[in-house]
């Protein structure tokens, strides 16, 4: 294995096959499906037939966005997971859906996260991590002012709570599947994600602030309105 | 930072030999075949060894008739080692049981390492499995499959345009990761990764542009919602007989 290769894997979340009882697999599946399939209807609900392009092109931003890397300590190196910015653009429900997507086809195709774990990441990554950053979001939107900079705190610590909470439901189902003693697992997963977190947060305030410059209409709920439908001139060549 | 990491075009594409008996089985019957393996060695209890040696065999045949070679199933489920180093960095010292011998201050265990035994041949099951699906069928295959196992179809539809883009955007992700090198960015610590975020930023526009764009070009060829298939997926005996084959014996 290359240093790169094994620099660009440092976030230790996606669960492979194997790491949970079947009862938790089952469980966290069940949950996974009900809340995704919950965001589909929402999403076809309120979005129109430009929905499936846009949530599509943006799967693929956000697989191609893990990509990017940012040192953590030690010589380690976290990347980016996307989701408190997947749902900073897009609302909840709809990034729940994105990162199910991108959750399935890095299981299908690289074998990265277990087939049968899948619905532990996606209810991990996807809905808690998704969930949990659009609550945050709104709780901010409701109770602070509406300012850029109050925005961007309440991303910061959405994008940060995303990772902590996606870390801490993968170290509750580990202990509980009885793989690691949750004593140990805890700690070690809480620890090693205090700081992605951080370099989440950070990238997450970079990209939210410059789409703020460029495109305000495309943060979700920033003006109260739903998520836009893109415009029929393309902003930027690419 | 460096390439694909993981995610490498190269590990993404169907391999072995594309007109095996395998490869030509209906993507249903592989899909179904192969995580039914995955299901039995994931749910059979720890030290059921014959059972891991059953699931072991039906995906030795499949490989060996699909003509993927250890080399390929190595490198693309080489992904799943930090988990299970984590694991076996933890598991075998920590479980509470009979001793059976020290590294330093810490006493390894015999459940504990019977422990890490059962995850490490569930896991390796689970993933050759998972390698399997991925050599052996097209992705867009696995979510035509889905589909006609009921999956939603938005969702279907959603993945097969993150599918096709994904690689388009990786290509982005890859020039801007060189633009950002040569003009020396080499962050140091978290704190440092501002620049990240804003080609994250840039990477999303162009990502959202592009999506309008798509739209506009389905539009203009009739696109009503839903995908056509150029071939219809047949679920024929041979495919029953191989899903049979495949499930039945572990």
């Amino acid at each position: 294995m290359t240093e790169g290769q094994a620099k660009n894997r440092e976030d230790g979340m996606h669960i492979p096959d194997g790491f949970l009882e079947p009862g938790v697999a089952a469980a966290t599946t069940v949950l996974a499906a009900g809340a995704v399939g919950y965001g589909l209807r929402r999403t076809g609900a309120t979005l129109d037939e430009r929905t499936a392009p846009l949530l599509g092109v943006t799967g693929a931003f956000v697989f191609a966005a893990q990509m990017l890397n940012f040192p953590v300590a030690g010589g380690t190196s976290g990347h980016v997971l996307g989701a408190a910015l997947a749902v900073a653009l897009l609302g909840p429900w709809a990034a729940s859906v994105v990162l199910a997507v991108v959750l399935t086809l890095q299981a299908f195709v690289f074998a990265d996260g277990g087939v049968a774990a899948l619905g532990a990441n996606v209810l991990n990554m996807g809905v808690i991590g998704g969930l949990g950053a659009g609550l945050i979001l709104a709780a901010g939107r409701r109770f602070l002012p509406r300012t850029r900079s109050m925005l961007l705190g309440a991303v910061a610590v959405a994008a940060w709570a995303a990772v902590m909470l996606s870390a801490l439901a993968c170290a509750i189902e580990l202990g509980v599947s009885g793989t690691v003693p949750l004593g140990t697992v805890l700690p070690a997963m809480l620890g090693v994600h205090v700081l992605i977190g951080v370099g989440e947060a950070v990238i997450t305030v970079a990209a939210l602030s410059a789409v703020l410059a460029s495109r305000p209409d495309l943060v979700h709920g920033w003006h109260g309105t739903p998520p836009v439908a893109p415009v029929s001139r393309p902003i930027v060549e690419g | 930072m460096s390439g694909l990491g993981p995610h490498d075009l190269a590990l993404a594409s169907v391999a072995g030999d594309p007109g095996s008996p395998i490869h030509r089985r209906d993507p249903r019957s592989k899909l179904l075949a192969l995580v039914a393996v995955t299901l039995v060695a994931v749910s059979t209890p720890a030290t059921a060894w014959p059972v891991y040696a059953g699931c072991a065999a039906v995906l030795a045949g499949v490989a060996v008739a699909a003509r993927v070679t250890p080399a390929t199933i190595w490198h693309r489920a080489r992904v799943v080692l930090p988990l299970v180093l984590f694991a076996a960095a933890f598991i075998p010292f920590v479980r509470e049981g009979h001793v059976v011998g020290s590294v330093g201050p810490f006493d390894v265990t015999a459940e504990g390492l019977e422990t890490f035994a059962g995850v490490a041949a569930k896991t390796a099951i689970g993933t050759v499995s998972a390698v399997l699906i991925g050599a052996t069928t097209s992705f867009p295959d696995v979510l035509r499959a889905l589909e006609r196992l009921r999956a939603p179809r938005l969702f279907v539809l959603i993945a097969m345009l993150t599918y096709r883009y994904a690689f388009v955007v990786a290509g982005e992700v890859r020039r801007m990761r060189t633009a950002m090198r040569a003009r020396a960015y080499r962050p140091r610590h978290a704190l440092q990764a501002g620049p990240v975020g804003h080609a994250a930023s840039a990477l999303f526009l162009r990502a959202h542009a592009r999506g309008e764009r798509i739209y506009l070009a389905m539009a203009a060829r009739g696109f009503t919602g839903t995908m056509p298939q150029a071939v219809p997926l047949r679920l024929g005996a041979a495919d029953v007989l191989f899903l049979a084959a495949a499930a039945v014996p572990p």
